[in-house]
C-alpha cells in the first residue's frame, strides 16, 4: 500500500474531478483512502463485519450523490467524519443506547520503540509501560482526539467537526494528555539524576581513596 | 510563528510541527532543520515534543490487500451495474445490419461446439484437507490442494495448445512437449508455459503465481504481461494496473504438498485465510493483538487439528473447539 501524500491542492482537484463524474477519479478515492478508513473505523468499531458495511454504503453514497457535494482541500477530513457519523448510526441501530459511548472503546496505545532521549533501556521501559497504561485511563472520547489530531494529523477544529464537540475540549484534552507525559517524563528524569548523582558519590569515594 | 519562543508544549500544539513529526516531508525537514541549525538551544525542547507526539501512538490493524479488493469490488459492483452495460449491447446489435444476425448465428454455434467440448473435458475437484495428484495425457502431473478444482481440455496431447482451468490452488510440473504451449486458466489470469515447475494460487479473487524452474508468461486482462523467472512470485489483483512481482523462497509456497506449511512472517490472518481456504475450518481470532502477530517457522498440517493446536501454542493462547469451529483467544 503506498502511503502517498497529497497536497491541498490535490486533494481539491482529484475531489473535483470525482464530483464531475470521472470514474478514475472515484477509483483514486478508494485506493488513497479506504485503507485508512478501514484502520479508523475499525478503532471506532471492533467489527469488520460492520466497518466493511459502512465503508460500502459509504463509498456507494458519494458516488451517488456527487453532484451534489461541496469542495473540499481535505479528502480524509471529508470522510472521517461521514464514516464517524455513518458508524454512530449503526451501532444505535444495533444498540439503541447512547451509542457514542460504544465508539473508539477498543483502541488502546502501543509502547512503541524509537530513540529517546533517556539512556538506561529498562528503565525506558518501564516508564513507557506505566505511561501507556495512565493514558490508556483515558476516556475512549479524549483517547480519539489523541488519534485524530497526534496519528491522523487533524487540525483542532476538524477533529472537533468530525466527533461533533466542541473545539474547547479538544483543548482540554491534548492539555491533559501533555500534562501526563510531561509528569512522567519529569519523574523518569529526576530517577535519572538520582540514579546519575548515585553514581558521582560512588565514582568520589573511589577517587579519593 | 515565533517557534524560539516555544515550550515543549506549545511545540506539541503546533499543527505544522505535528505534520512534520508524524509525517516529515523534503520541505518541512529543511525547515526544521534551519531552525534548530539557526536556535541550537531549542533542539532539547524539540527532541522531547518529537518523544511526546511519538509516544501518542495507537494500534492499528490493518486491512489486507485481499480484504480492500474485495470490497472494492463489492462497491465498484453496485455503482457500475452490469446490466447498464449489457442493455446498450442488446440495443446495438438491434441496430445493425442484416449480415450481423449471421455473426450471432455463427457464434451461437461456436458456443454449442465449446459447450459441447466442455462436456467432454475431465473434471478433478478435492474435497477440504485432501491432496490429490493427477497425471495428465501429457505426462504433466498436476499436485492438487485441498478444495481445488481442475478441469482439463479433452485431447490435452493432440492440440496445440494445452489448455487447464483451476479454482483453488495446484502445484504444476509440466511436460515439454515439443514447444506445445501449456495454459493454466483462473477468473483472473493465465499462465502460460512452456515446459517447467511452478505454483499456482487462486483463492480470494487474486492469482498467485511461484515459478521454481523454468519459464512462465503470466497475462491478465488490461495488465501487462510479466515473463516469470525461477524464484519470482506474481500476484494478479484485478483492480490493479499491474501484476506485482517479488522475490521468495518457492520452498514456502509449495510445502502444501508434504503437508507442511511454512510460514515466514506470514500474519496471523493470512495463515487463518490459508487454513479456512484449504482446509474448510472456521476461525475465530478474539484478540486484536492477535491479529497483529506474524509468524515464522514450520506446522504440519496432516491433520488439521494438530495444527491448529500447535498455533496456539505458538501463540500462548487458548484454542476451543466446536465441529469445524476453533476459537482462539
Amino acid at each position: 500500500m503506498t502511503r502517498t501524500r497529497l497536497t491541498p491542492a490535490e486533494h481539491t482537484h482529484l475531489w473535483d474531478s470525482f464530483r464531475d463524474g470521472d470514474r478514475m477519479a472515484f477509483s483514486q478515492l478508494y485506493e488513497f483512502f479506504a485503507a485508512d478508513l478501514y484502520r479508523y473505523g475499525y478503532n471506532l468499531v471492533r467489527n469488520r463485519q460492520v466497518v466493511e458495511d459502512c465503508l460500502h454504503e459509504l463509498f456507494l453514497h458519494i458516488h451517488e450523490k456527487r453532484a451534489q457535494l461541496g469542495p473540499t482541500d481535505n479528502i480524509q477530513f471529508y470522510l472521517f467524519r461521514a464514516l464517524r457519523r455513518r458508524l454512530l448510526d449503526t451501532v444505535a441501530r444495533l444498540n439503541r443506547f447512547d451509542s457514542d459511548d460504544y465508539l473508539f472503546d477498543n483502541a488502546e496505545f502501543l509502547i512503541q520503540s524509537h530513540e529517546s532521549y533517556l539512556i538506561d533501556n529498562e528503565l525506558i521501559v518501564e516508564q513507557k509501560t506505566i505511561l501507556i497504561a495512565e493514558l490508556n485511563k483515558l476516556p475512549r472520547r479524549q483517547k480519539e482526539i489523541l488519534y485524530l489530531v497526534y496519528m491522523k494529523e487533524l487540525t483542532y477544529p476538524q477533529a472537533a467537526e468530525v466527533m461533533g464537540i466542541a473545539l474547547k475540549s479538544v483543548y482540554n484534552t491534548i492539555n491533559t494528555a501533555l500534562t501526563t507525559l510531561r509528569g512522567h517524563v519529569q519523574a523518569s528524569v529526576q530517577q535519572r539524576s538520582v540514579l546519575l548523582s548515585l553514581l558521582a558519590m560512588v565514582f568520589s569515594q573511589f577517587i579519593n581513596n | 510563528m515565533p517557534y524560539f519562543l516555544f515550550t515543549v508544549e506549545d511545540f506539541c500544539r503546533d499543527h505544522a510541527f505535528i505534520n512534520w513529526v508524524i509525517r516529515p516531508t523534503p520541505e518541512s525537514n529543511h525547515f526544521w532543520q534551519t531552525f534548530m541549525a539557526e536556535h541550537p538551544h531549542k533542539q532539547p525542547d524539540i527532541q522531547m515534543a518529537t518523544d511526546y507526539i511519538k509516544t501518542i501512538e495507537f494500534h492499528e490493524t490493518n486491512p489486507s490487500e485481499a480484504d480492500l479488493a474485495r470490497l472494492k469490488e463489492r462497491i465498484w459492483s453496485d455503482a457500475y451495474p452490469a446490466s447498464e452495460q449489457q442493455a446498450g449491447r442488446v440495443i446495438q446489435w438491434y441496430r445493425r445490419p442484416y449480415w450481423a444476425a449471421a455473426a450471432v448465428l455463427f457464434l451461437v454455434s461456436l458456443l454449442g461446439v465449446a459447450w459441447w467440448q466442455y462436456n467432454a473435458d475431465t473434471s478433478y475437484k478435492t474435497a477440504y484437507g485432501k491432496i490429490q495428484e493427477i497425471r495428465l495425457p501429457d505426462g504433466s502431473v498436476v499436485t492438487l490442494n485441498g478444495h481445488s478444482t481442475l478441469r482439463v481440455a479433452k485431447n490435452l496431447t493432440e492440440n496445440t495448445v494445452r489448455e487447464v482451468w483451476l479454482d483453488g490452488e495446484a502445484y504444476f510440473d509440466i511436460a515439454n512437449r515439443h514447444g506445445a504451449k501449456f495454459i493454466v486458466h483462473t477468473t483472473t489470469a493465465q499462465v502460460e508455459v512452456l515446459g517447467t515447475e511452478f505454483n499456482v494460487n487462486c483463492r480470494r479473487q487474486q492469482t498467485h503465481v511461484v515459478l521454481n524452474e523454468g519459464k512462465v508468461q503470466l497475462m491478465a486482462d488490461n495488465q501487462p504481461a510479466v515473463l516469470m523467472q525461477p524464484g519470482d512470485m506474481a500476484t494478479v489483483t484485478p483492480t490493479k494496473s499491474h501484476i506485482q512481482v517479488k522475490r521468495v523462497q518457492p520452498k514456502t509456497y509449495d510445502a502444501w504438498k508434504e503437508s507442511y506449511l511454512v510460514l515466514d512472517g506470514k500474519s496471523l490472518p493470512d495463515i487463518i485465510s490459508s487454513l479456512q481456504d484449504t482446509f474448510g475450518v472456521t476461525i475465530q481470532l478474539d484478540d486484536a493483538q492477535l491479529a497483529r502477530k506474524k509468524l515464522t517457522g514450520k506446522l504440519r498440517t496432516e491433520v488439521i487439528a494438530d495444527c491448529i493446536d500447535n498455533l496456539a501454542l505458538i501463540l500462548d493462547a487458548e484454542v476451543s473447539r466446536n465441529g469445524t469451529t476453533y476459537s482462539i483467544k
